[in-house]
């Protein structure tokens, strides 16, 4: 992509933002149209495509922050859902999406992946420190994930298993990754699709950042020294943030800048973390350093129920089906509790937040590029394994949204929030049921 | 069991009735059995006895004393068979990656029959598996197929020379081969040189002993079994292109081939099915499970007519989640029936042990799992695994 194309992205980007905001106070005004019209042949997203509504009719919506309605309508404009229930009135002149015998549902939101980190953006392997990053400008969610020729807009293959948003965070390599963001599943450029940029401190411990510092020599050779090291940098972050509050002529450093949030709870900190004793190490560096933290993975997390329940940690669970989370292509198996279907049932019984999510690695790591599409088929197994339906779906909409901190958005069927909507053609918990159909910000953009 | 044998002798002299409980028969009935040989039987019984499938149908005669298992509402199939994995062995042992062609190499030698992930395979209705050396090199050795509980070795294994692994890929960065290139004129040299080592072996032992006798070569003569057709070719593959360098291998030098992973051999489907060659496929895989038409790729195979396996790659894919490969080429296109062949019978024919295992047949082993739902659903839970007739895995309350 040239700097030109960039530029005109952006120029874009922000003159449909500014049509729209105008277009929402003025409707009827001539200018802004015009400027719409601008935006749309510079490839930017229009508001006039949402500004007709859109009603499904007729399906079971299972709107997940309330029970399943049969025979029930969302009502979708300018990016927002208007209407949710059984009886509500569609605005005339909708567009009508016929759904008898259909499931809808809010889309699936993967709350872990490395989708469109190409397997060489994944990692900054140079140095296991590294928090000024951005997964962000790694980012390519249109080319291949990961060597291979290049292909068109992969990203349609989540949608194709209702992916509506996601977290891509750098990979494990590293004990302190950089920071991990937000977005949607759809847009016409990276920018567009962004929620939000700086969305999490993302960090690892056990096997997989000091294999990685084994093979080329160096600290972290140990558990000790992972967390010696992470204990380390939040100090000297700590002293950085006091200097520079005393004296801002101080240079900057952009990953002291980052700890700093992270040390201040602008961001929570999500730190990957299987085993027991990585688990324990992370509740402590969290107490510690007064984090707000999100465990990643957490395979022996059951252990910890009462104390994640009662500190408020959320955990982000890896899909069952490919279980080591893991870079390494056989891990050492030592390393990771067997894995265990009831898990996710179990945290949520004992009151942990509990989300799955796909933890999907480009090509040539364990779970595949696109896992996240079989993120729902990935829950079914808990609903075979002791965990209620509703909690299950939950587990892949509202709890992700929640941690994410987006649930103002996304994750539910409620007025007001994002039109992020998938139609099933059959239960969601059945390995038949293909979606059908699924819409991003009140956009149409996948369909079966 | 000498003992248990000679009683049960006994009791046929005396009373013939004693029969079936000194052979503890067991009788399972009321649910809809998948044979897989054929279509399914609604409301079906299956009697055990021996360890093996005595009896099947819409009813059996259950003899005085046989434990009846009531499994109404209920799904039965053959116990799962995995194509292809690597467990029982340390991760560290499947690959002899200084010795890029080691046809000698016998996962035999590296087995750990209490590794715990035989434990994973049962808990998922998986009785038998094929389990082999990595594929860290062009030729990595010979898998075995065993089952994944029982008695100790003799009891469990089901064939010793259970297929030699070739791997496609240019896996080595250091010396050669480093191409594709590479690696299809290293495996035709090595074909060439076994053809000259079998026929100096054959003069020698023809009479013509001139000098002193050839040595023997443990490598020549592991992949003399494949060009003598005592076992076959399992080889790992991803591209068209080296899919079609094995047809081209296998046509120059006639051995049997079966093809893994086989991520794009749906491009070739017609070129395999003339050929009579088998795929091996992995849906849920890390290097598949890209795109729909990789996904499809079973179902194109299928309708080509290529008899189709799935596998795990266990300990990649845990291998209790077989099934779940099946559930995904259903999902693309698969009828159920056939689907179910490909993690059962077709499984243990590519696998040369479909006199014994994968599918529910008089005489076979009584390997069979009871769902409490739909097989293919993963919300459906395993209740009972019978491996050999014996109750190798139950359900407790606790979900395990």
């Amino acid at each position: 992509m040239t700097i030109l194309h960039v530029l005109r992205g952006r120029t874009a980007l922000h003159l449909a933002r500014t049509v729209s905001a105008l277009g929402a106070r003025r409707p009827g005004a001539r200018f802004p149209r015009a400027l719409a019209l601008g935006a749309l042949l510079l490839g930017a997203p229009t508001a006039r495509a949402q500004d007709k509504a859109v009603a499904i009719r007729g399906g079971t919506v299972l709107p997940i922050s309330g029970p399943a309605i049969p025979n029930g309508t969302v009502v979708m404009r300018g990016g927002k859902i208007v209407a949710v229930g059984a009886n509500v009135s569609i605005p005339a002149g909708a567009e009508i999406v016929d759904a008898r015998g259909k499931y809808v549902m809010p889309g699936v939101i993967d709350a872990a992946t490395q989708i469109g980190l190409e397997a060489t953006d994944q990692n900054e392997a140079s140095d296991p420190v590294t928090p000024g990053l951005r997964a962000f400008e790694s980012w390519n969610p249109f080319g291949t994930f990961g060597g291979g020729k290049p292909g068109p807009l992969r990203n349609k293959e989540l949608l194709a298993g209702g992916v509506t948003t996601m977290y891509p965070s750098p990979a494990d390599a590293t004990i302190i990754g950089g920071q991990g963001f937000i977005a949607k599943n759809a847009g016409p450029n990276v920018e567009a699709m962004l929620v939000r940029e700086i969305a999490a401190m993302d960090m690892t411990l056990g096997t997989p950042p000091k294999s990685a510092a084994r093979a080329r020599n160096r600290d972290p050779y140990t558990r000790m020294a992972e967390v010696a090291m992470i204990r380390a940098a939040l100090i000297k972050a700590q002293e950085y943030v006091r200097n520079r509050a005393a004296n801002p002529s101080l240079p900057r450093d952009l990953g002291n800048e980052a700890l700093g949030k992270l040390l201040a709870r602008e961001m929570p900190a999500r730190i990957q973390a299987n085993s027991a004793t990585d688990i324990r190490s992370a509740l402590r560096l969290a107490e510690e350093f007064n984090l707000q933290l999100i465990i990643d993975g957490g395979a022996a997390a059951y252990e910890f129920r009462d104390e994640l329940a009662r500190r408020k940690v959320p955990v982000v669970l890896g899909q069952v089906s490919h279980p080591y989370v893991s870079n390494e292509e056989i891990p050492d198996k030592q390393d990771y509790p067997p894995v265990d279907e009831r898990l996710a049932g179990r945290l949520t019984a004992a009151g942990v937040t509990t989300a799955i999510a796909s933890f999907a690695r480009a090509f040539g790591t364990l779970a595949p590029a696109v896992s996240g599409k079989w993120l729902l088929l990935d829950a079914s197994i808990a609903a075979g394994y002791g965990m209620a339906d509703a909690d299950v779906l939950k587990a892949v909409t509202l709890v992700p949204a929640t941690i994410l901190g987006i649930a103002d958005r996304v994750g539910s069927l409620e007025v007001g929030k994002d039109a992020d909507v998938i139609v099933l053609d059959g239960n969601p918990l059945s390995v038949k049921t293909w979606v059908e159909r699924a819409y991003v910000n009140g956009e149409l953009v996948h369909q079966r | 069991m000498q003992v248990a044998r000679f009683l049960s002798g006994v009791a046929i002299a005396v009373v013939p009735a004693v029969l079936a409980a000194q052979g503890d028969a067991t009788v399972i009935r009321g649910a809809t059995i998948h044979p897989a040989s054929g279509a399914p039987i609604r409301n079906g019984a299956i009697l055990i006895q021996g360890g093996k499938i005595t009896a099947i149908g819409s009813s059996v005669n259950a003899p005085a004393g046989a434990r009846i298992i009531d499994a109404t509402g209920k799904d039965i199939v053959p116990g799962f068979v995995d194509n292809h994995s690597h467990i029982g062995a340390r991760p560290t042992d499947l690959n002899d990656s200084p010795m890029v062609v080691g046809p000698q190499h016998r996962i035999l030698d590296a087995l750990d029959l209490a590794d715990p992930d035989f434990k994973d395979a049962i808990s998922g209705g998986v009785t038998t598996i094929v389990t082999g050396p990595g594929s860290g090199e062009n030729v990595s050795g010979m898998a075995i197929v065993i089952k994944t509980t029982g008695d100790g070795l003799a009891d469990r294994l089901l064939l010793e020379k259970g297929g030699m692994k070739f791997a496609m890929g240019a896996k080595s960065r250091e010396r050669y081969p480093t191409t594709t290139m590479g690696v299809a004129a290293n495996l035709r040299q090595y074909l060439i040189k076994t053809q000259e080592y079998m026929a100096a072996q054959k003069k020698w032992a023809d009479g013509d002993q001139k000098g002193t006798p050839p040595a023997r070569d443990l490598g020549y003569e592991a992949m003399s079994d494949v060009l003598t057709h005592k076992t076959y070719v399992r080889a790992h593959v991803h591209s068209a292109t080296d899919v079609m360098t094995l047809l081209r291998l296998k046509d120059e030098f006639g051995f049997d081939l079966t093809l893994h992973h086989s991520t794009e051999a749906y491009k070739l489907a017609p070129e395999i099915a003339k050929r009579g060659v088998s795929a091996v496929v992995l849906p849920l895989g890390p290097r598949i499970g890209v795109t729909d038409d990789a996904l499809s790729g079973p179902a194109t195979l299928w309708k080509a007519g290529v008899k189709v396996a799935m596998h795990t790659d266990a300990p990649v894919i845990n291998q209790k989640w077989l099934r779940l490969c099946a559930a995904i080429v259903m999902r693309y296109g698969v009828p159920e029936e056939e689907a179910l062949k490909m993690v059962t019978l077709n499984a243990a024919q590519i696998a040369h042990v479909a006199d014994r295992v994968g599918s529910l047949e008089v005489g076979k082993d009584a390997d069979l799992v009871i769902f409490d739902g739909a097989w293919y659903e993963p919300r459906s839970r395993v209740d009972m695994v019978f491996n050999s007739g014996k109750l190798a895995f139950e359900r407790t309350k606790e979900g395990n």
